[in-house]
């Protein structure tokens, strides 16, 4: 296959060979796509935490089992963001600013989210269990728009 | 005006070294398989056009492990970068004259 010849390529051939460059982006976009998994893989974990916390009759004293429990949703989903990790074989410039400064943005949005529900006492020991598990939704929102990003494209 | 071929870098006329810098192009970084994979030749084939890409200083390799497997990276240089836009703009150039050519002005 032949796309561009070595002195003056055709217009046909001009248009081949940017067809193929085309065709190659598309491939890396593709290879993304695991970085996007990756987001998602986090924001489960951590919407699974707040769907535990949000069970529990009194999330402040949360028990022997929860302690556990929680431990081992973290271990699972680092032992899978690893597997993830380690099976990328590709990716762009725009897919890794996206992954960091949605993980910097994560940061940033739970920690205010997390300051307001203390400061509005939001989490004060008369307030129902949910009110963790709502917290845990709005903190995860900048994690779920990074992964459709980066899955978009 | 000259002809846009004159702005064609004669290496990246070539289809593997192109392909291959195609694909680093839209990449900050590729395996060496993904890029066998990919542009569809062999590690020899692969191995001795990078080699040529990173003679010119188009083409950055970098060796690593993960674990215990070795683990090759490639990348476009600045350099490569710019090569691979100036010959792509050529090529755009050339396949406008066919489109001009495909329907001419009534």
């Amino acid at each position: 296959m032949l796309l561009v010849s070595e002195s003056a390529p055709t217009p046909h051939e001009a248009q081949a060979a940017l067809a193929e460059a085309n065709s190659q982006a598309v491939r890396v976009r593709h290879a993304d796509h695991q970085l996007g998994w990756i987001v998602l893989g986090i924001a489960a974990m951590y919407l699974a935490v707040g769907a535990l916390m949000s069970t529990l009759p009194d999330p402040r004293r949360a028990g022997p089992v929860v302690g556990p429990a929680i431990l081992a949703i973290m271990i699972v989903g680092l032992v899978g963001l690893v597997f993830v990790g380690l099976r990328i074989r590709a990716y762009s410039r725009t897919a890794i600013l996206m992954y960091f400064g949605g993980i910097a943005a994560f940061n940033l949005w739970n920690a205010i989210v997390f300051g307001v529900s203390i400061a509005t006492r939001w989490f004060a020991l008369t307030q129902p269990s949910y009110h963790f598990g709502i917290s845990v939704v709005v903190a995860v929102i900048p994690l779920l728009v990074v992964a459709w990003l980066i899955l978009r494209r | 005006m000259s002809h846009p071929r004159h702005a064609l870098d004669d290496l990246l006329a070539h289809p593997v070294r192109f392909s291959i810098s195609a694909l680093l192009f839209a990449a900050s970084k590729v395996e060496f398989s993904f890029a066998r994979d990919h542009v569809e030749v062999t590690d020899s084939m692969l191995s001795k056009q990078v080699s040529l890409l990173e003679q010119a200083g188009y083409v950055k390799v970098d060796k690593g492990f993960v674990g215990k497997r070795g683990r090759t990276w490639l990348s476009l240089t600045r350099d490569g970068r710019r090569a691979f836009e100036r010959h792509v703009a050529a090529l755009r150039e050339i396949a406008a004259g066919e489109n001009s050519l495909a329907s001419p002005a009534r």
